[in-house]
């Protein structure tokens, strides 16, 4: 049980990011579709990073860098050429696929992609903390990003609920028009967010293909960004209820992977379409009580 | 000359004066200028591989239309980003953004698979046209459970058809592993068709008769956009919601109407790619072809018709890039950015300063 607890941990980690940097997004006002690809850039970026300077930082470094570029790419285009939201993110995804892909085999220098693998980070135990029954192990003993997604989600808390610029990114995403008349500037709000998700669910990507994988394939990724952005909806965009949506995926990809050794007679397929499908019940549930922030998708006004 | 048209001509003529939009505000030299832009970005790239970019770009349009073949490939490709991107272009048009089409053509190609291996009593010519109907029937269903959940629960469409792909291409894949698989085939896949079901081809070129089925859907929902009440009401939900309450058009009857037809649309670009091309229903046949096609649709958010030039441009590129792989030594991975790069500027490009 605490050994399934752990993987769902795992799993759930490269979803947090993600979602984390989607609420960022968001909640200033731009919807993160775009996810997909941030977080798939940055998977490519964690990879090459280790792979051609040895050393995981550098891995991470990059990882932010490649998740970032998206990022600012998405920015331009939603928010300085006031393009449509959802299309953009879309099409940054299949951008970054297709990027990804090239460039794997042009580093190869032939018509494969390279080949490089990777030791997945190992946890780092706190001596004493991890031997602590049942916590120890589900709090103490897990890899460092996962650390660092669960601290993120407590910076993010932070910021958007305690302090000034926080305030400012959240209005920015209810009534741009107050923010201006208020003396800041939307659009640097926005511009600001947006590469600042990026960021993050690059590094999400790099937990990815650093921490649970060790290479990098084609489309990784597989929907997780998609995942991530239902998970941070289903949560009404708080970053607590964002990581424990992503942790309810993360238990249901686990138990699809021990499903085989319970010898149950449910389809592995089916098994699969649960987070697909519990997120859609519960947003049917919620339905209008899951309000979005007011200006979301919304062009910034023009009389600035 | 333009300007000299009387007013009460224009309304006439809906259509040309769309064209003349389009020509008057230089979208048409905007798009010019986003495409070269990508190729530029493009022959960056390939130089960065240590390939001759301009060798590469007469690989990759050899490879794209240097022969009957080839062409029909193309035009192979093409056919179902057409018609589902025609149907996504329609929703837009509306005011849906319906970016199901994904899992809606996977369900298609499940539906034509389904009519055409359980039901082999039909009459040979009847076969095809059944298991057409039958995927763009269970596409139109996989549409109508988004727009149920959309309009009852007021869950935003985006998401409701965003996760109903995921579902959708799962479904599939349950099915293939379940009652329409090929035991022991090693690999997720049904029995292939009787050759009664499968689409024909062109007379003198390698396409099969999905492009022309394409290419008359995306003129039929041109023709209802621009000339029939039921597009004028499309059009005026689009612009603006309490304009069309205003007028008394019911907003949950346009939403269904455009979800419908773009789902149906979607499920005959899956059953035409599986009766056409593949003869048989294979796991992943249409990965990623749902969400190139939102970005296809984009351009037809103008007009349906649009998305045919857009669709043609995806389908040759695509076509083109196994041979520039093979002659040139370009991974072909270099059309899939080429795309995104031309979508991301025409984007930029192409937004209405209003």
């Amino acid at each position: 049980m605490i050994e399934f607890l752990e993987a769902a941990i795992r799993i759930a980690t490269p979803l947090m990011f993600a979602a984390l940097g989607g609420i960022l997004s968001e909640r200033a006002g731009v919807f993160a579709v775009g996810l997909e690809g941030m977080m798939l850039m940055g998977a490519f970026g964690g990879v090459v990073g280790a792979w051609a300077s040895g050393s995981a930082f550098v891995g991470v470094g990059l990882a932010i860098l490649c998740g970032a570029a998206i990022g600012l790419v998405v920015a331009i285009v939603t928010v300085a050429y006031r393009a449509d939201n959802m299309v953009t993110g879309l099409t940054a995804n299949i951008l970054a696929a297709g990027l990804t892909s090239y460039l794997m085999r042009v580093l190869s220098g032939g018509g494969r992609p390279i080949a490089i693998h990777l030791t997945p980070l190992p946890p780092w135990p706190f001596p004493g903390l991890a031997d602590i029954p049942v916590v120890g192990p589900l709090l103490f003993a897990l890899p460092p990003l996962t650390y660092l997604a669960i601290v993120g989600c407590l910076v993010l808390a932070f910021f958007l609920g305690r302090t000034q610029a926080g305030l400012t990114l959240r209005a920015t995403g209810e009534s741009p028009e107050t923010v201006l008349a208020s003396g800041a500037e939307p659009f640097r709000v926005r511009m600001a967010a947006v590469v600042a998700c990026g960021a993050v669910a690059g590094i999400g990507g790099a937990v990815l293909s650093l921490q649970q994988v060790g290479t990098f394939t084609d489309g990784m990724t597989g929907g997780r960004g998609y995942l991530a952005l239902a998970s941070l909806i289903v949560a009404r965009w708080n970053p607590f209820g964002a990581a424990i949506a992503c942790l309810a995926f993360g238990a249901a990809e686990a138990f699809e992977l021990r499903m085989q050794s319970f010898g149950l007679p449910v389809s592995s397929y089916i098994v699969q379409m649960a987070p697909y499908l519990i997120a859609l019940i519960v947003l049917a549930l919620l339905g209008r009580a899951s309000r979005m922030p007011a200006a979301i998708g919304q062009p910034l006004p023009r009389d600035q | 000359m333009t300007e000299a048209t009387p007013p009460e001509l224009r309304t006439a003529w809906p259509r040309a004066a769309s064209l003349r939009f389009v020509v008057a505000e230089g979208i048409g030299l905007r798009i010019v200028v986003a495409v070269v832009l990508s190729l530029i970005c493009a022959a960056a790239l390939v130089a960065l591989s240590g390939h001759n970019p301009l060798a590469a770009f007469a690989a990759l349009a050899m490879g794209a239309a240097g022969s009957p073949h080839q062409l029909g490939v193309a035009l192979n490709r093409a056919t179902p980003y057409l018609l589902a991107g025609s149907g996504v272009a329609f929703c837009f048009r509306a005011g849906v953004i319906n970016i199901g089409a994904e899992g809606q053509i996977a369900l298609g190609g499940l539906g034509a698979a389904a009519v055409a291996l359980h039901w082999p009593s039909f009459a040979p010519w009847f076969i095809a046209p059944a298991s057409l109907i039958g995927a763009a029937a269970l596409g139109a269903l996989w549409s109508a459970i988004a727009a149920a959940i959309h309009l009852g629960r007021r869950v935003h469409e985006v998401l409701a058809t965003l996760l109903l792909n995921f579902i959708g291409v799962l479904l599939v894949q349950q099915a293939l592993a379940g009652p329409l698989g090929q035991a022991g085939a090693g690999f997720l896949q049904s029995p292939i068709m009787p050759p009664s079901a499968w689409l024909w081809k062109l007379p003198s070129l390698d396409a099969q008769v999905g492009f022309v089925i394409a290419l008359v859907a995306a003129a039929a929902l041109s023709i209802t956009l621009w000339r029939t009440p039921f597009g004028f009401a499309i059009r005026v939900a689009g612009r603006s919601r309490r304009a069309a309450a205003y007028a008394g058009f019911s907003m949950s009857g346009l939403t269904w109407a455009a979800m419908l037809l773009s789902g149906a649309l979607a499920g005959l670009a899956g059953g035409v790619e599986v009766l056409g091309i593949h003869h048989r229903l294979i796991e992943g046949f249409s990965l990623g072809f749902g969400f190139k096609a939102v970005t296809v649709a984009l351009l037809g958010a103008v007009e349906p018709l649009a998305v045919a030039p857009a669709a043609l441009f995806v389908g040759l590129l695509e076509a083109g890039s196994l041979s520039m792989q093979r002659q040139i030594g370009v991974p072909s991975a270099l059309v899939v950015v080429i795309e995104g790069l031309t979508m991301l500027f025409i984007l930029a490009a192409t937004v209405r300063r209003a």
